[in-house]
């Protein structure tokens, strides 16, 4: 109880129909057309331009206000061949690790044309860093870390998206010449997958919203490439924590993969608030648990009463009832033979083969094949930390 | 000076072109000459005696090459100089004269160290001596120990300087001295003050990064090195070690205590600590900071990006770290380059004035994704159980507060902010700051005020004390203050039209306005009623309320928004009948204002044009509290019917209260009945029995009245005035 939860805050009931039109039809009005209406009035009132309420072209942000909620319904995942367009070697950099997440305002000024000057920048910055007091030279950085900044091509789902950024620091190696490949010491990426298009397309032209950091690496050297973008692009970093409501979702997200893609289990990690904690591992064979989901899943008869027309869509949306429904079963099924209640406690962590997610804003992507679905779960999260 | 800078192309071309350009004064200089030894001329002839001028003349006139040794007359002038120096310090011309004559060499080196050490000025330093000096420090052959000497003086009268272009055109020329291993500590503190952001070049910096490999972490490298950093971060980046001091080691220099003295016996102010601009953060509060979301970004220029692909292009900008005044501001209003990091403005208020100016969007935006970002992060994502009543929330949300009364307006991110935050704030934390910023969000349009607004607060009204009761009417009473003042303001700016800024600004319509403003003034009239009875009509809580309905009752006068609105019967009655005679009086005030208020919407509603159109029933309700007001307090017909308090006959006489319709009458009202009683013992000191009754006798009602208008209750006195 001593805790805040997080989504309290946004218990904006959202869908507010007359606000919603107020909305949208604000955020197309050409930028213009306000001085005509201005004049067309006898009287008219300027809104302070720094409301955030009335002023559709800015970040007023509308979905500050009222789409902070995580999506209640969301497509299930689809195996995805997503080794087609992005190279193999950056797509197992990114299945190699395991990522601790962050949120990130949009970044101002940020170019994808110019990854040799930020890797030269950021070389030297961390070669400042690491040399206290002793001044760098930007253009001809020594120093013993090279940083590098890459473009990952293809991991855009919609026209909206910026394309994700990848930064690794090598370390130079003090012996030239060798043949083997340089050890990378600090990855990271940063991705907006199937952003909020509404939000994204508020955002003015200089900026650019890359609102998913990924990094793996020390601390240390997180922080200097943090400090680094915070300087460079004025933007913002914070943790992201994957909340119990998205690790439900992933639960069902990946359980539902099962037909196409063997989980092999699905591991929970709950935590009960009782004296001494109490830790509970619960896991799942990866068929038990899609039989479970496939039960839970809405019943097409249901479906056929709403018409013909969404039946494709049967089984390609998910929703958040269903989800409940699942987690449901799963603690029923464990109070039967435990006599424990999971819903007092709290989902720590999720895994199966496709992945791990921890509560604490780590996580691990095992098969490419469908990390767009996570990803943009975890979009949507940090979008949803979005101060404007 | 321009040709000097646009030739800067390398340190060493610059020292022979400023060596011409020096030892031939500008026609400007030459002038400023001429009217100096035209004053020298006047002077002279009234002052042909004084041995002083002479003794400059000495010094002026002396030919290269005179032996200093041994000659009597060089001792006897330069003791007198001295003299005049240690007292009462040097004019600009005797610095100019003593300067030339110590750096030329002209009776080789000994006098020179004497003459430097006794180099006092009384008002200000000559620019051109100073420079010409610099000259000589190329092309003379003055010792090591000097030249230190030399530079120390001019960093100890540097803010004395009476101008800095001339120098600052020969920046690359005292750069070039930072190779003199020796002059190198005090040459680059001179840079220091006077690097701007245009002679940040990149091969001064590789100049300087060679150095550094030469001798080391050398704290005066650091310091223009960091100077450099936040010009043109494109160039060099380094961070300072947070046990390294700030500043330059302050030099021991032999003239500060002659100095101070001879300005103190002039009686001047002159500032005389070369002030840097900080580049370094200050690092006083040791311990590691636990919010670092909450720590202001320090002022540093962008990354020029532009510049690097195409340098020639762009306009010079000047960073705001370089500008120290409004004056500076102005200047360079159109050139002006944001910094980097947004934050860092909040602590400028120059920045802030700039800022305000301008209205960039972009700059706004990221000032509020910065600004919500930290609030977010402190107030509302503190999952770990942190208490965030801290001394650095505190700091913050003042900072913040002080930022927003100096523009005037609220940040769009503290609003989307403190939506969110209403609905989880306990009331108590931070409580004052908050509502603040509250008091402080612009107009809500009436659809969203309900939701966003009144519904978090409504619950922490009822819930909270009755001191978060008393502020909270205050803030919205500020609320209501600030957006009435909005509207006289953009009202009065749209019949101007004035289209600036257009595309930031977004239409509300008067019917809009008169919506919210109606919405807020019910919900506080709600509020009031409510927490009037929960409080027991507690006085303190009245206090408040008057308050807001004083802002209300003015809405058409005071700010021209055609619109009044009534007190709901939970405030009126609370209010007439309460046992303090302030609030009484106050009541009375607020109905006299409705009555002005009223008349002239009335008169302009006659009028020929259209003003606007009050509700009958407003009509109606003011009525009907006048009459219930002047019948409670002057006719002494109370609980009449039709008067809004009615109690059953029966009830009333159980009460045992004879008279009961003349128990709240100016006499008997329990917030008068004091003064009533003084009255009495003064009107009739005699009296042994008191008998208020006989005060409503014609005569002495009229002095009872006037009595009490003497006691400074004027309200009671403009709603009914005295007979």
């Amino acid at each position: 109880m001593g805790k805040r939860d997080v989504q309290i805050c946004f218990r904006f009931r959202s869908g507010t129909p007359d606000m919603e039109q107020h909305r949208s039809s604000g955020a197309r009005t050409p930028l213009n057309s306000a001085l005509v209406q201005r004049r067309s009035r006898s009287k008219s009132y300027r809104l302070s331009y720094r409301s955030c309420l009335g002023a559709p072209s800015r970040l007023g942000l509308t979905p500050a206000l009222t789409a902070r909620r995580l999506n209640t319904s969301r497509r299930a995942p689809k195996s995805h061949n997503i080794s087609e367009k992005v190279s193999v070697e950056q797509l197992a950099l990114l299945l190699k690790n395991e990522w601790k997440l962050s949120y990130v305002t949009p970044l101002y000024r940020f170019r994808h044309t110019q990854m040799r000057g930020y890797s030269r920048q950021l070389s030297a910055f961390i070669a400042a860093e690491k040399h206290q007091g002793l001044a760098v030279d930007v253009e001809a950085a020594q120093g013993s870390f090279r940083a590098s900044f890459s473009v990952i091509q293809g991991m855009t789902e919609t026209d909206d998206d910026a394309e994700t950024i990848l930064i690794q620091i090598h370390s130079k190696s003090s012996f030239p010449g060798q043949d083997e490949p340089q050890r990378a010491l600090w990855s990271g990426w940063l991705t907006c997958v199937y952003g909020n298009p509404e939000y994204l397309n508020s955002l003015p032209k200089d900026f650019t919203c890359l609102p998913l950091f990924c990094s793996s690496g020390s601390e240390v050297l997180t922080n200097a490439v943090k400090s680094w973008f915070q300087l460079t692009f004025d933007c913002c970093f914070g943790p992201l924590e994957i909340s119990h409501t998205s690790l439900q979702w992933l639960v069902a997200l990946w359980t539902n993969c099962h037909a196409e893609c063997n989980i092999q289990h699905l591991k929970m990690i709950w935590s009960v608030p009782v004296m001494p904690p109490l830790q509970i591992t619960y896991t799942v064979d990866g068929r038990d648990a899609w039989e479970l989901w496939n039960s839970v899943r809405r019943d097409p008869q249901e479906e056929g009463e709403g018409g013909k027309d969404e039946e494709e869509e049967t089984g390609s949306n998910i929703d958040i009832t269903e989800v409940e429904r699942f987690m449901q079963g799963l603690k029923g099924h464990f109070y039967r033979h435990f006599r424990l209640d999971l819903s007092a406690g709290s989902l720590k962590q999720v895994s199966t083969a496709l992945g791990l997610a921890k509560c604490n804003g780590r996580m691990k992507i095992s098969n490419s094949k469908y990390m767009i679905a996570t990803l943009t779960l975890l979009t949507e999260c940090a979008l949803l930390k979005m101060p404007m | 000076m321009a040709a000097n800078q646009s030739a800067s192309g390398s340190s060493d071309s610059e020292s022979p072109s400023l060596f011409d350009s020096s030892s031939q004064p500008a026609p400007n200089s030459r002038s400023f000459n001429r009217s100096v030894r035209v004053a020298e001329k006047e002077r002279r002839k009234n002052e042909a005696e004084d041995p002083f001028v002479l003794a400059l003349k000495f010094f002026s006139d002396v030919e290269a090459g005179t032996p200093a040794v041994g000659n009597d007359n060089l001792e006897k002038n330069l003791v007198l100089v001295e003299r005049v120096a240690y007292s009462k310090g040097l004019s600009p011309e005797a610095i100019s004269v003593m300067l030339e004559f110590a750096m030329s060499l002209r009776m080789g080196t000994s006098p020179c160290v004497r003459v430097l050490k006794c180099l006092v000025p009384a008002s200000v330093v000559p620019q051109e001596a100073v420079v010409r000096a610099m000259v000589w420090l190329g092309v003379c052959k003055i010792p090591a120990s000097t030249q230190v000497l030399f530079i120390k003086w001019v960093l100890t009268i540097f803010d004395m300087i009476d101008a800095k272009d001339q120098l600052r055109a020969i920046y690359g020329f005292i750069f070039s001295f930072v190779t003199e291993e020796y002059l190198c500590p005090f040459v680059c503190h001179l840079l220091y003050l006077l690097t701007r952001k245009e002679s940040v070049r990149l091969f001064r910096v590789q100049k300087l990064l060679e150095l550094q490999s030469k001798l080391g972490r050398q704290p005066f490298l650091l310091h223009l090195l960091s100077l450099y950093k936040v010009f043109c971060p494109e160039y060099v980046t380094l961070s300072i070690p947070s046990r390294m001091k700030s500043g330059f080691r302050n030099h021991n220099s032999p003239w500060k205590s002659a100095l101070i003295a001879v300005q103190r016996r002039n009686g001047s102010q002159i500032a005389s600590s070369a002030s840097l601009p900080s580049t370094i953060k200050d690092k006083t509060s040791s311990r590691k900071r636990k919010h670092y979301h909450l720590e202001l970004p320090v002022l540093c220029s962008q990354v020029n990006q532009q510049a690097q692909t195409e340098p020639s292009l762009g306009r010079k900008l000047v960073s705001l770290v370089q500008l120290s005044s409004f004056t500076q501001l102005l200047d360079h209003m159109h050139s002006i380059e944001l910094p980097a990091q947004m934050g860092s403005l909040l602590g400028s208020s120059l920045a802030l004035q700039y800022l305000d100016c301008v209205q960039d969007e972009f700059a706004l935006l990221r000032l509020n994704f910065w600004l919500g970002y930290a609030l977010h992060e402190e107030f509302l994502f503190c999952g770990d159980g942190r208490a965030s009543n801290s001394e650095e929330a505190l700091q913050f949300l003042d900072k913040l507060l002080s930022t927003q009364h100096f523009l005037q307006e609220a940040f769009s991110s503290t609003e989307v902010f403190l939506y969110k935050f209403l609905s989880v704030w306990d009331g108590s934390l931070l409580r004052p700051q908050i509502l603040s910023l509250l008091s402080n969000i612009p107009v809500v349009p009436s659809s969203q005020i309900g939701r966003l607004l009144f519904e978090p607060l409504m619950q922490l009204f009822f819930t909270s004390s009755l001191f978060f009761k008393c502020g909270l009417i205050e803030c919205l009473n500020n609320m209501l203050l600030k957006w009435l003042v909005w509207h006289s303001v953009y009202a009065l700016e749209d019949d101007l039209d004035i289209s600036l800024n257009s595309h930031t600004s977004v239409n509300m319509t008067l019917s809009g306005f008169k919506d919210s403003v109606m919405e807020l003034v019910h919900f506080v009239g709600r509020l009031a009623s409510v927490g009037l009875q929960l409080e027991g009509g507690h006085s303190l809580l009245l206090s408040f309320i008057l308050d807001f309905y004083e802002t209300v009752c003015d809405t058409f006068l005071k700010y021209g928004l055609p619109l009044i609105v009534m007190f709901p019967p939970g405030v009126f009655f609370p209010a007439l009948l309460s046992p303090d005679p302030v609030s009484v009086d106050r009541l009375a005030y607020i109905m006299y204002r409705y009555k002005v208020n009223l008349t002239s919407a009335k008169n302009q509603e006659k009028g020929t044009e259209p003003a606007f159109h009050i509700n009958r029933q407003t009509f109606r309700e003011f009525n009907h509290y006048l009459v219930v007001m002047v019948s409670c307090l002057w006719n002494s017909r109370m609980f009449h019917s039709g008067m809004g308090v009615e109690l059953g006959e029966e009830l009333l006489l159980k009460s045992n209260v004879p008279q009961y319709s003349k128990s709240f009458d100016l006499v008997h009202h329990p917030a008068f009945l004091s003064y009533a009683v003084d009255f009495h013992h003064k009107c009739w000191p005699e009296r042994k029995d008191l008998d208020l009754e006989s005060i409503k006798q014609s005569k002495p009602w009229s002095w009872y009245l006037e009595y009490l208008h003497n006691q400074g209750y004027d309200g009671l006195k403009q709603i009914v005035p005295a007979p």
